[in-house]
């Protein structure tokens, strides 16, 4: 590990006033503190915000549920309100880590987690995500775990968060203090970026920038929600590829669907044309194959993970029969 | 077997639990030394390359960093390490101790930092830049075979570090006049053992009477004492290994490894006890890999299912040196792929190649594991071409109490002792009796190969043997204190597996006292002149008759003595729950006579190996959609001669079978083609966790026990890992047996069954 200097932060404020492009915030540290032990990452300077005021979890202004970026992903997926009404966010977090994990991390931590690329953490391998411009290691290496879809030849590594897989299908934004104390927001969506030409940027967020809050919209009424990840392991391991669908039917027609997925793609990976395939349709597997067609249509494989295609549109149409009540209901 | 009120046989719990349970057990990494520097050792990144030279100037620089050791440290010829087994095609590829021209694996050690504490002394690690000149990484068995390059150039002419054959009787007859023959290419996942505890070492060099300490023993403290001995050019008394309490060893710790050299060295070059401790990353890249087999091998029977004979061939990575005990899985193979049935006739030809990865060696249950694998894959395969019921083409084959001592097929070149070995006892069907019974084969199998809630559903059913009592030898002393407390010194050395129970309750029968009058003390070289350890499922027989031995001994001497004392003939006196009784019935303890020098010792010689043999049986689900499997049911039945402890036999069963699945579904050590390690955390090296641990149930019987030793016992701690690979492959065919696959290769991983269902077009 790198000498460092540390901060303790007391307000809001004076953690983006200390942060910076060579700082970084520090919530559980369950992420980065493993990242710093490798020197993958190497700040000048930590941050600590564990101690900010930033941990509730409560009804947001004009409707929905605002919970702080330092309410931790045991209390998140405990709370009442997101068992109540979000069931896809508290099922995607208990699908994550280990109880003791998720008892230190943080819902801000946990969206700006790395990715779980081998070469991205082997720092005698060349990786465009840690050092831009190195090339990537694992285009032609070990690929099981990467990307499908929005690759690019700079790299190709999938984002981890099973959380942020679900805030995506619950359309969530998030809400953030800049370096000059000014606030914006920005949905989930817009946080994440694909790696372009630029893979060591995972997000939008300017340096420095602190995530305060997750907003989530209220609950979409009468719909069915659902995570459901597959892994090679029942615990402890990261998304092969998961879905959260949230589903709404009326008159035996699916009125709303939402279909976020996770470890396909750089991003928590939303296709708004395989909605929009679904939506006003009669449920059934042919309508299904067409939503995943669509969904699927640029997906590439990577040497070792050809097996996410399949498994993609097996997930997609298993979680969209159950959630239409039109197939196997396991 | 059990006679009432004795320790032997009955389920006494752990005596070492309370000091785990309460957090007073002591590890390596809780032994501290005033003034001790810690070491980080400076790893190879590159597979296979020549090292041109290391600019340590950086790490030196930084303050509180002592020295960097390198091979220029290293007076004269770089020492090599040792072999358990020496045989003379291995010579060339043993390891030396550190780098010096040339690197072979990613994570070989070329440098050694000394710093004021450990993370000092990663930071200057980081800081040592070896230049190396890489060379094309050896990866693959072809281009091990192709010879494209030579590891070794200009010393072996091939990469090949031994050939073994395993023979019997005459296969090519067999073969010849065979109804049928089924044969297949079949394949195991490199992996490693995976203690929980990772290695680590603190040496102490006394430079006054030239003495060197190694705490942090394992496994065989006495040999790799010798070894050090010698590469440090030290009379053997002159080294002592020291073992305090192990998180677990399952054959790969406790090796000499060339971490014990490196450490030593800088005790003696600084003159300062030095600690080392390694890290999970740098465990998965340093400890011995294991298990990396493929073979291509056949069965001949006849129409009824016989076994006439088995021939083939058998391939296996052993990385890039042959470690102390790298060609064990090799013969094993061969030797051991016959397992608990009649084979007459053998012809198996076991190649161990040499590759640019971590050099192997063993892991529970070596070579039988892979080879158990082997052969209850061909025996369901030729029971589906015989159209015969899969138990009986076990029954038929399984070995029988008359046929004892059954002798297994020859090892050539002979390695030692075990190159010629017998069954020693057993009815091997009454242990599948039991096992099938307890399973409930019959209500079972009419789930088999069926369809229900989306997964389809299939049992089978392996049977094994596993070798114990690794000779030659083992010693005990015991003594008597002045409390009246009875001290026992064992040569055996603790892993884990419950050693001072096992040993209290032994030497608490023999000599007729409480367990809670007896200390164990075992494993380190102080306690005793000579000894072995722990291996090959030997501690037990061979540590515990030694124990017994020097428990007769010292009661020997305790009747000679209190014969004196009372001044009668010994045979008057009777000797009793550790009281001398005379004929006037005058009582003496053992603590009147300790002052006498009350001691006994032995060293018990043994070199016939015991044979358990075992049955397990498996009820898996398949998922068709994701590939996963998941075990319902595994019942494992074993017949061990002798059970000392049910308690802490059971947990080395249900341990070992929960590890086999490991094996057989997740863990995983890939290479990339540089032959870069791709594994260096628990998250990538996916063990069973407990939501992976399925219901494990575990019968024992003693109705045979082993003739080889007083006790009877036989070596037990490997068996519950034996058969998990030929049972979950098979059952997973059985459950997708309208598909016909052939699940030849582990890990079953849930994309390998996938694959499987959905073959590439
Ligand atoms: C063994 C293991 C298994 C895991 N398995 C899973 C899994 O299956 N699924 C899954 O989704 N995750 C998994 N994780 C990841 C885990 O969820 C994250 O490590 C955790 O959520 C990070 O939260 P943290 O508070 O500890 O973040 P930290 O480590 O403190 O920070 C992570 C990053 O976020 C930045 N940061 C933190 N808070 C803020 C903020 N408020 N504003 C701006 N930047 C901020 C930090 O600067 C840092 O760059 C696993 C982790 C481990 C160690
Ligand atoms: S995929 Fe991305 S993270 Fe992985 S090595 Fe390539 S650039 Fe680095």
């Amino acid at each position: 590990m790198k000498p460092f200097d540390y901060v303790r932060a007391d307000s809001p404020r004076s953690a983006v006033a200390a942060g910076g492009a060579r700082a970084r915030f520090i919530a559980g540290g369950t992420n980065l503190i493993d990242l710093m032990k490798l020197e993958v990452e190497a700040p000048e300077r930590l941050v600590d915000i564990s101690r900010l005021d930033l941990g509730g979890i409560g009804p947001a202004e004009g409707g929905g549920l605002r919970i702080g970026a330092l309410a931790s992903n045991a209390d998140v997926a405990a709370a009442h309100a997101v068992r109540r009404d979000y069931p896809a966010l508290a099922r995607a977090l208990l699908s994550g880590a280990s109880g003791q994990i998720r008892n230190k991390a943080t819902t801000g931590g946990n969206l700006l987690q790395r990715t779980r690329c081998p070469y991205f953490t082997d720092t005698s391998q060349p990786c465009n995500k840690r050092r831009p411009g190195k090339g990537c290691a694992a285009i032609g290496g070990h690929t099981r775990n990467h990307a499908i879809l929005g690759a690019t030849s700079h790299c190709i590594a999938t984002h981890p968060s099973d959380m942020a897989v679900a805030l995506r299908a619950l359309d969530a934004s998030v809400e953030i203090e800049g370096a000059d104390g000014s606030r914006r927001r920005m949905t989930v969506g817009e946080l994440y970026r694909l790696p372009g030409d630029a893979p060591d940027r995972d997000t939008t967020l300017e340096a420095g920038e602190l995530i305060t809050a997750v907003i989530l919209p209220p609950p979409p009424a009468g719909a069915a929600q659902s995570y459901r990840k597959v892994r090679d392991r029942a615990s402890y391991a990261f998304a092969l590829v998961s879905l959260a669908c949230v589903a709404k039917m009326e008159d035996g027609r699916i009125d709303q669907v939402a279909l976020a997925f996770g470890g396909i793609a750089p991003v928590p990976w939303r296709d708004g044309a395989a909605e929009e395939a679904l939506r006003g349709e009669n449920p059934g597997p042919e309508v299904f194959e067409h939503a995943a067609d669509i969904l699927l249509a640029d997906a590439e494989r990577q040497g070792d993970n050809a097996f996410k295609i399949p498994l993609v549109r097996r997930l997609l149409k298993a979680e969209l029969a159950r959630a239409t009540g039109t197939g196997d209901q396991r | 077997m059990n006679t009432p009120n004795t320790y032997i046989g009955g389920h006494v719990e752990r005596v070492e639990d309370a000091r785990f349970l309460r957090g007073a057990g002591r590890y390596i990494d809780d032994v501290t030394r005033e003034g001790m520097l810690h070491a980080c050792v400076v790893r190879s990144a590159v597979a296979h390359g020549r090292l041109v030279s290391i600019d340590a100037e950086e790490a030196l620089a930084m303050p509180g960093v002592h020295a960097v050791l390198t091979a220029a440290d290293v007076t004269g010829e770089i020492p090599t390490i040792p072999f358990r087994r020496p045989n003379p095609k291995i010579g060339p590829y043993a390891q030396p101790v550190i780098a010096r021209e040339r690197v072979r694996y990613f994570g070989e050690p070329v440098a050694l930092v000394l710093a004021d504490s450990p993370e000092l002394a990663e930071d200057a690690a980081e800081l040592v830049l070896p230049e190396i000149e890489p060379l094309p990484a050896v990866v693959t068995r072809d281009a091990a075979l192709a010879a494209e390059p030579l590891l070794f150039p200009g010393t072996t002419e091939d990469n090949l570090a031994a050939v073994f054959t395993a023979g019997k009787g005459d296969a090519e007859a067999a073969f010849a006049g065979a109804a049928l023959v089924v044969g297949d290419s079949f394949s195991t996942q490199r992996q490693t053992a995976l203690p929980l505890e990772t290695r680590g070492l603190l040496a102490e060099w006394d430079a006054d009477a030239q003495h060197l300490t190694v705490h942090g023993a394992a496994k065989l403290p006495f040999f790799n004492r010798r070894a050090m001995a010698k590469m440090m050019d030290l009379p053997e008394t002159s080294v002592d290994y020291v073992e305090h309490d192990v998180g677990g060893g399952f054959g790969a710790r406790g090796e000499f490894y060339p971490e014990d050299f490196l450490v030593a060295l800088a005790a003696r070059i600084t003159g300062r006890p030095v600690k080392w401790v390694e890290d999970r990353r740098e465990h998965f890249a340093a400890i011995a890999h294991s298990r990396e087999a493929e073979a291509q091998v056949e069965l001949a029977l006849d129409a009824s299912g016989r076994i006439l004979g088995l021939r083939g061939e058998m391939f296996m990575n052993v990385g890039a040196y042959v470690r102390p005990n790298g060609m064990t899985p090799v013969r094993n193979c061969a030797q051991f792929m016959s397992g608990p049935y009649r084979v007459p006739n053998i012809a198996l030809q076991a190649t161990a190649y040499v590759a640019n990865k971590t050099p192997a060696g063993t892991f529970r249950g070596p070579g039988r594991y892979e080879g158990s694998f082997f052969i209850e894959r061909l025996l369901d395969m030729a029971a589906a071409r015989l159209g015969l019921d899969r138990r009986t083409i076990r029954q038929v084959n399984l070995l029988t109490n008359a046929e004892m001592p059954y002798p297994l097929a020859q090892i050539r070149p002979s390695d030692g002792s075990r190159a010629e070995t017998s069954c020693d006892s057993g009815e091997y069907s009454e242990a599948f009796h039991r096992c099938l019974q307890a399973f409930d084969w019959e209500e079972k199998e009419k789930l088999d190969g069926r369809l229900i809630d989306g997964r389809y559903h299939g049992i089978a059913v392996s049977c094994f043997i596993e070798g114990g009592a690794s000779g030659p030898a083992e010693t005990a002393r015991i003594q008597v204190a002045g409390d009246g407390g009875v001290e026992v010194y064992v040569g055996s050395s603790a892993i884990g597996q419950g050693l001072e129970t096992v040993m209290a309750q032994i030497a608490a029968d023999t000599l007729g006292l409480p367990m809670e009058c007896i200390r164990i003390y075992h494993g380190s070289t102080t306690y005793l002149a000579e000894g072995w350890g722990s291996y090959g499922s030997r501690a037990t027989v061979m540590g515990g008759n030694a124990v017994r031995e020097a428990a007769l001994a010292l009661l020997a001497r305790f009747r000679a003595l209190a014969a004196r004392r009372l001044g009668v003939g010994e045979a008057e006196v009777s000797v009793v729950g550790g009281q001398a009784v005379g004929p006037d019935g005058a009582v003496l303890d053992l603590a009147d006579l300790a002052a006498e020098g009350l001691a006994g010792e032995a060293k018990f010689l043994n070199s016939d190996a015991t044979y358990t043999n075992g049955t397990a049986a498996v009820h898996v689900a398949v998922d068709p959609e994701t590939g996963r499997v998941e075990v319902l049911d595994y019942v494992v039945c074993d017949e061990v001669g002798r059970i000392v402890n049910a308690l802490t036999l059971h947990g080395q069963v249900t341990g070992a079978a929960v590890q086999g699945f490991g094996s057989v579904f997740g863990e995983e050590l890939p290479y990339d083609d540089d032959g870069a390690l791709l594994v260096g955390t628990l998250a990538d090296y996916l063990v069973p966790l407990a939501t992976d641990y399925p219901r494990v149930r575990c019968l024992s019987l003693e109705s045979y026990p082993s003739p080889t030793n007083p006790l009877g016992a036989k070596g037990a701690g490997e068996g519950g890992i034996i058969p998990v690979g030929g049972a979950v492959a098979n059952a997973v065919a059985s459950a997708l047996r309208a598909f016909g696959v052939a699940p030849n290769h582990l890990p079953l991983s849930p994309a390998r069954v996938w694959a499987l269902l959905n073959p590439p077009d």
